[in-house]
This record gives C-alpha cells, sequence and structure tokens, in this order.
C-alpha cells in the first residue's frame, strides 16, 4: 500500500542552531545537525528538555528566537502531537476520522473518492481496527484512539513523520502494533522524528537517537548517544 | 376547541403570523450552527458575541432610530470586531475567561447607557429582550435572507466545520486555502445579528443554544442532531407563541422557556434510559 519514496528530491532536515524561548524562559538554545532522509531518530531528555519543542519546531509550528529549519522542498509532513486535542465526544466514526488522512486528495468540499476509501479500510485493518470501522470514536480507549490517529498518519503519505510520545498511555499490545507500523514507514524511507521516554524501546528500534537538554546533549547511532543520558 | 387553541391565533392576528414565520427561519439557521457551537464547545464565545452585537445596535439605534436595518448593522460591526478582538476566530482552546466575561458585561451596560441617552426604557427593553411580535416585513425578509445565507454556508462548509472541529491541529497541518474558523464565527455573529431582532441580545442565544443542546443529548449523528435541533426549534416557537398569547406572557421569554424545558427533558430522558439500559 505504501509507495517508496526514495525520490531525488529528498534531502535532509537541517537545523542550524535553533533556539526557541517561550517568553524568558529558554525551551531550545543553539541546536544543529542534521536527519538525513529516511532516517529513524528517538528524541529523549528529561521533562522540559525541550523534545516537544523541537518537533514543534520542525513541524513549523512555532517561531524561532534565532537559528532555522531546513525541510527538503516540497516534503509533506505528517505531526502527531502528544495526546492529539482531539475531541473525542465528537460523533464521528473510525472509518470517518481514518479517512480524513486522505483530505489532500479530496479536500474540503469534494467526497473521498473510492480509492481512498479502500485505503482507509487497509489502514484501519494494519493496526488492528478493522472491525471497528463503524464505531464511534468517543467509545474508543486511549490506545485505539492512538491506532486510528496512526492509521490518518498512513493515509497523509508524509515523507516527513514526528511522533510526540506516541506510547504514552497506550497499552502494550498496541505499542507492539504501533512499532511495527514505525518499521514500516522506516522501510519505505520516510524520515521518522519521535519523542520516546522509553530507553529500552529506543534500544531496540531505534538506529539514531538525539538526547536534549535545551541543548543538544548528543546525536548519533544510539549505543554512542544514549549513554550519555544515563550517566 | 382545538382550532381555538392551536390555530385560531394565526387565523385572526397577521403579527402572530409573521411572528411564526420568523421563528421558523430563525429555527432553521439556529439548528444547524447551534449544534456546531455545541459540538464545538464554543458556547461561552457564543454568549460573549451575543452581548457584543448590544454596543454596535445600540450605535445603529443612536444614528437610524429603531429600524431593523441600522440594529443590524451595527450589530453585526460590532459581533464581528469582537470576535477579532478577542481572538475567538483563531481557534484557540486555552482562553481568557474571565477577560472574555468582563467584556461581556461592559459590551453591556455600555450598550444599555447609550440607548437610554437617546431613547426611552421602553427602545432599551426593546434591545435586550427583542419583539418577537412586532417584526415588521422587513425584519421578516432580512431574518429569512440571513437564515437563507447560513443554511446554504453551513451545508457548504459543513467537514471543514465538523474537522476544525474535531481536531483543529489537523486542519491546520492540512493548509485550507480558507480560514474556515474565522468563517464560522462570521456565521455565528450573522445567526445572532438576526435572532437579536426577534429575541434581543440577552436572549438571542437562547434559541440558538437551546434546542440545539437537547438536541446533543441524544447522542446522534451530526446530521441527525441539525434536523432534530431545528425540530425542536420549530416546537419549541410554536408552543412559546401559543403559551404567550392564552397567557398573556412576553412572546420571547415564552419560547426561549419553551426551548430550555425540552433541554431538561431531553436530559432527564437521556439519563433515565442510560440507567435502565446502562448504556452511554
Amino acid at each position: 500500500m505504501a509507495h517508496a519514496r526514495n525520490d531525488s528530491e529528498a534531502g535532509p532536515i537541517v537545523l542550524r542552531d535553533v533556539t526557541v524561548r517561550y517568553g524568558r524562559r529558554t525551551a531550545l538554545e543553539g541546536v544543529s545537525g542534521e536527519f538525513p532522509p529516511g532516517s529513524l531518530t528517538a528524541v529523549v531528555g528529561a521533562n522540559g528538555a525541550g523534545k516537544s519543542t523541537l518537533l514543534a519546531a520542525i513541524a513549523g509550528r512555532l517561531r524561532l528566537v534565532g537559528g532555522s529549519v531546513q525541510l527538503p522542498a516540497g516534503s509533506r509532513l505528517g505531526f502527531l502531537p502528544q495526546r492529539a486535542a482531539i475531541d473525542p465526544d465528537y460523533p464521528l466514526t473510525v472509518a470517518e476520522l481514518v479517512t480524513l488522512g486522505g483530505w489532500r486528495r479530496f479536500g474540503a468540499f469534494r467526497s473521498p473518492q473510492a480509492s481512498v476509501r479502500t485505503e482507509a479500510m487497509e489502514a484501519a485493518a494494519t493496526v488492528g481496527l478493522g472491525g471497528s470501522l463503524k464505531r464511534r470514536i468517543v467509545t474508543l480507549s486511549a490506545g485505539e484512539l492512538q491506532r486510528a490517529l496512526f492509521a490518518r498518519l498512513m493515509l497523509e503519505e508524509p515523507a516527513v513523520i514526528l511522533l510526540d510520545e506516541p506510547f504514552a498511555a497506550v497499552d502494550a499490545q498496541t505499542t507492539t502494533v504501533l512499532l511495527d507500523q514505525l518499521a514500516r514507514w522506516h522501510r519505505d524511507g520516510r524520515t521518522v522524528i519521535a519523542v520516546l521516554h522509553d530507553l529500552a524501546l529506543v534500544r531496540a528500534w531505534f538506529p539514531t537517537t538525539l538526547v536534549l537538554a535545551r541543548r543538544c546533549v548528543s546525536w548519533g547511532p544510539t549505543e554512542s548517544a544514549l549513554p550519555a543520558l544515563a550517566s | 376547541m382545538m382550532h381555538a387553541l392551536l390555530i385560531a391565533p394565526f387565523e385572526t392576528l397577521g403579527f402572530m403570523r409573521t411572528a411564526l414565520v420568523a421563528c421558523a427561519a430563525l429555527a432553521l439557521a439556529n439548528g444547524a450552527i447551534g449544534t456546531l457551537l455545541v459540538l464545538r464547545r464554543m458556547t461561552l464565545d457564543g454568549d460573549v458575541l451575543g452581548h457584543a452585537v448590544m454596543p454596535g445596535a445600540a450605535i445603529g439605534f443612536l444614528y437610524g432610530g429603531p429600524s431593523a436595518g441600522w440594529l443590524s448593522l451595527g450589530g453585526l460591526a460590532s459581533g464581528l470586531a469582537v470576535a477579532a478582538l478577542a481572538g475567538l476566530a483563531a481557534g484557540r482552546r486555552a482562553r481568557d475567561d474571565a477577560g472574555l466575561v468582563a467584556f461581556y458585561l461592559v459590551a453591556l451596560s455600555l450598550g444599555v447607557v447609550l440607548i437610554t441617552w437617546r431613547g426611552s426604557n421602553a427602545d432599551a427593553m426593546r434591545v435586550l429582550f427583542g419583539t418577537v411580535l412586532a417584526i415588521d416585513h422587513r425584519a421578516l425578509i432580512q431574518i429569512a435572507a440571513i437564515s437563507s445565507v447560513i443554511v446554504l454556508a453551513v451545508a457548504a462548509l459543513y467537514r471543514p466545520f465538523a474537522v476544525g472541529a474535531i481536531d483543529p491541529t489537523f486542519l491546520r497541518a492540512m493548509r485550507p486555502l480558507l480560514p474556515y474558523q474565522a468563517m464560522f464565527v462570521v456565521l455565528v455573529v450573522l445567526a445572532l445579528v438576526a435572532s437579536f431582532q426577534a429575541f434581543g441580545t440577552l436572549l438571542a442565544l437562547g434559541p440558538m443554544l437551546l434546542p440545539a443542546a437537547a438536541a446533543c443529548r441524544w447522542r446522534l449523528g451530526v446530521a441527525a442532531s441539525i434536523a432534530l435541533a431545528v425540530l425542536f426549534g420549530l416546537a419549541a416557537s410554536l408552543a412559546g407563541l401559543l403559551i404567550s398569547y392564552h397567557a398573556n406572557l412576553p412572546s420571547g421569554p415564552a419560547i426561549v422557556l419553551t426551548a430550555g424545558s425540552l433541554f431538561v427533558v431531553s436530559h432527564a430522558l437521556q439519563g433515565a434510559m442510560q440507567f435502565v439500559w446502562g448504556r452511554a
């Protein structure tokens, strides 16, 4: 279902001296480095280390005080914020939520194409929600909602995927399903950056790790980058 | 007997017919806007905008006297200005509630002061509580026109409105061509201006919110909720007008009270059903 994304257009995401402040508080200070195309990176660090801020900065959601974020030209960004600000009470079904991932193909007015609907069903099946398409999102558990949001992200076909604590408040079985999807995205050649706090999980699944403490503590292959946090 | 109770008031009195048609037109627009307002958790914003219409309407009154056109134009202008100033259109979830409430108290008082400065207490009452039974044909046409625009706009823009309600971050990430959040707020102000003619600035939100809140209690899909809200709005208008006629009560509050009782009944019935069948 997923198409490989090793297009020639794909370049790295380049951070140059990225600095962000909230009022007087410095959230990020002079972070520089590169996420090569197709890389799978975990961003770790203590609370308040600027992990979510870094993702928001890459997604272009906040204004930098200094530095720059350079994205490969024309690359599509998929962003799943922490505890996505979804209103679960809205009378919406799983199928409708997942189908929204194809928004760029049908927009605000047209009805979703048959191909998008099929893709949505397949994506829902991939994350184990194949039998829940007609359920209202209000009836979903935190894990099931996260599965649905992953399925929606699959339909967005992003070249760059930003995930903020995707496995927080999610059961173990769901984590396994979502990690499989993460691995599939990685195999497709998409660039994946995920904020995580479970270091065992980072060691097992993520080749590259960025350790943050407002500034960049270490950034590189996980086995050499992670000890910087443990010590 | 039934005829005298239900039909005769509308048969014999032209202003009762006009009032009924105006309320029916409002019920159509209010059902759509009100349901989205409830689902988007924007009812407090609606309240603030309802009061924001007041100073503008007062200035319109000072300028053009008690004509529907000037009142609406002024109300529309100040409603939109406040929506822009308060950043309601930006779709932020975290708001300065105290600031909004402070603002609407000031707006209300300012409106009353402005109107009593040149007009009478009756004029102030009219702007505060509306005059359902004194709607003339020009006002009726204006209400019908605004309601039509609202119903068509909601029909056309339903999807972005819904997505903006469920997941505003996602909608922004899709980089939509039009500022849908702002467009929705404009429609809310328009609906309030239309409703203001009949129900005044204090009650304008009532016929918009109460039938919609009652309909949303039933946890149906969005389209069904809107349809039910319209139905509730029509029923409340008809019953409210009849009650006000037979019991000699003010008609605007009678309609709002009827809508309010529909909300209470819906809430109670839904609670009872949940208790009996144990389903959400």
